[in-house]
């Protein structure tokens, strides 16, 4: 199959994904707290598909996240693709049936994501403690939210296998 | 063996040949794909905004008669006086026509106001943008000046079909010229990055020497015609402190913004009636 139909489920969770942090950062807007939550995108794409899914999965999470955020078009696109070619050679590290290693992995990547916005778009304000006073209040409270966020996305992801009746193991992975 | 060791650079190969096709493709292929992704996620945004507004409906129905016709009382009161104004606006307006006609001054720009609901708020150290629900379908032009009931808002950097993104007046991209109320000396306005503690900051350059402000009497920074963008009175910030700048020549010093900008929910859009004119407007 050109296309395993479980690339089309993770990447309409992402945009949930992604669609819901929007609506929680429009209202928590007042009380001047970000939350940039991306990390989680790339864990199941990564893990449980084949090359040619998972890339085509993470090329059109990137361009929606590129799409939906005000940031330069193609940095997520590019720094998902970046982050998800080094993981997919690393992913027999990985068990995907318990949450432990993927939220770990989940924080690695959001703080790869993190790291690539603050380069790529506050190099003009590096100088600014401002700047850095609420990077630093942005990261913290992305990474406090993601402990929640990430294992309930998971499951729901896993949810979604069983609602659908897809196949609910990683594939491609060597037998142990 | 060899077909091993291919499989395992498998992702780094597919990702260096979608960097080169990345840098290869041309910009209009880029913000095509940008502006279908932006179109595609519009809806579910309006859709939200609209699924806001009507859970604001049903949540004043269950308001009680008593509180309802005061509230209409309070409206009633609001209205003679708006119309009082109304009426006041237009025989100044008259006013300044028939002057504007002896002195045979040169036109001024005239502005449309569309008033539009707040879909969508992105404020963080990054970036700082909000989302309105009105775009291509209302005219609503690229670099349009939004404002609120309590001054400048910012500029609109980019509109869709169905919505719009502004840049606002807290943004270190933002940029404007400004005047200090009563002095018509122009200075330069700039947003700076935020600390997200506090009310919203902003910066105030080329201020001349002979300006002072404290925090007894703080100055008022308004809109100028300067850049046509905004009509001219528009408030901006107060600076309470000025203080030389890196030239020594001129002074610069922090605007203290209206923190209501953090949690916008209408605004309005300037749409200059007519196109500039550079040789007959007024700058």
């Amino acid at each position: 199959m050109f296309l395993d139909p479980r690339a089309i489920l993770f990447f309409g969770a992402n945009a949930l994904l992604l669609y819901l942090t929007m609506l929680v950062n429009s209202a928590l807007a007042g009380w001047s707290i970000y939350l940039l939550i991306l990390g989680p995108m790339l864990v199941f794409p990564v893990l449980y598909l084949r090359h040619q899914s998972y890339f085509i999965c993470t090329l059109l999470t990137g361009l929606w996240v590129d799409a939906a955020l005000p940031s330069g078009f193609g940095l997520f696109t590019v720094g998902f693709l970046f982050a998800g070619a080094f993981t997919f050679q690393m992913r027999i590290r990985f068990r995907a049936e318990s949450n432990y290693h993927l939220t770990v992995l989940a924080h690695g990547v959001n703080f790869f994501c993190i790291l690539l916005v603050t380069i790529a778009m506050g190099s003009a304000y590096i100088t600014s403690l401002g700047f850095w006073l609420q990077v630093l209040v942005t990261g913290l409270a992305s990474h406090l939210v993601l402990l929640i966020v990430a294992p309930w996305f998971f499951n729901f992801e896993r949810m979604l296998f069983t609602l659908c009746r897809l196949e609910p193991e990683p594939e491609d992975l060597p037998i142990l | 063996m060899a077909k091993l060791r291919l499989d395992r650079i498998k992702p780094l190969v597919a990702l260096g040949v979608f960097l080169l096709a990345w840098w290869i493709i041309p910009t209009v292929v880029k913000s095509f794909l940008k502006a279908s992704f932006s179109e595609f996620q519009a809806p579910a945004w309006v859709a939200t905004s609209y699924l806001d507004g009507l859970e604001n409906f049903w949540a004043r129905r269950s308001h009680s008669k008593v509180e309802l016709i005061e509230a209409g009382k309070e409206v009633a009161r609001s209205k003679s006086l708006y119309q009082f104004n109304s009426q006041r606006k237009e025989t100044l307006e008259n006013e300044i026509q028939r002057l504007e006609a002896i002195l045979n001054l040169p036109s001024r720009r005239e502005f449309r106001y569309e008033v539009a609901r707040v879909v969508r708020r992105d404020l963080s150290a990054w970036w700082q943008q909000i989302v309105i629900r009105k775009g291509k379908d209302f005219d609503i032009p690229v670099g349009a000046a939004v404002v609120f009931s309590g001054g400048v808002v910012g500029r609109v950097v980019e509109v869709g079909a169905l919505t719009s993104r502004v840049e606002l007046v807290t943004s270190p991209n933002f940029r404007m010229a400004a005047n200090f109320e009563g002095d018509e000396r122009p200075v330069v306005y700039q947003g700076l990055p935020q600390s997200g503690f506090g009310d919203p900051l902003g910066t105030v350059r080329d201020a001349p020497q002979d300006v002072v402000a404290s925090t007894q009497i703080p100055l008022k920074l308004v809109s100028t015609r300067l850049g046509g963008t905004f009509p001219p009175g528009l408030m901006v910030g107060r600076v309470s402190w000025l203080e030389p700048g890196s030239t020594g020549i001129f002074q610069s010093g922090e605007v203290e913004l209206d923190a209501r900008l953090l949690s916008l929910h209408e605004v309005a859009v300037l749409i200059p009636l007519y196109p500039i004119d550079l040789q007959n407007d007024v700058p």
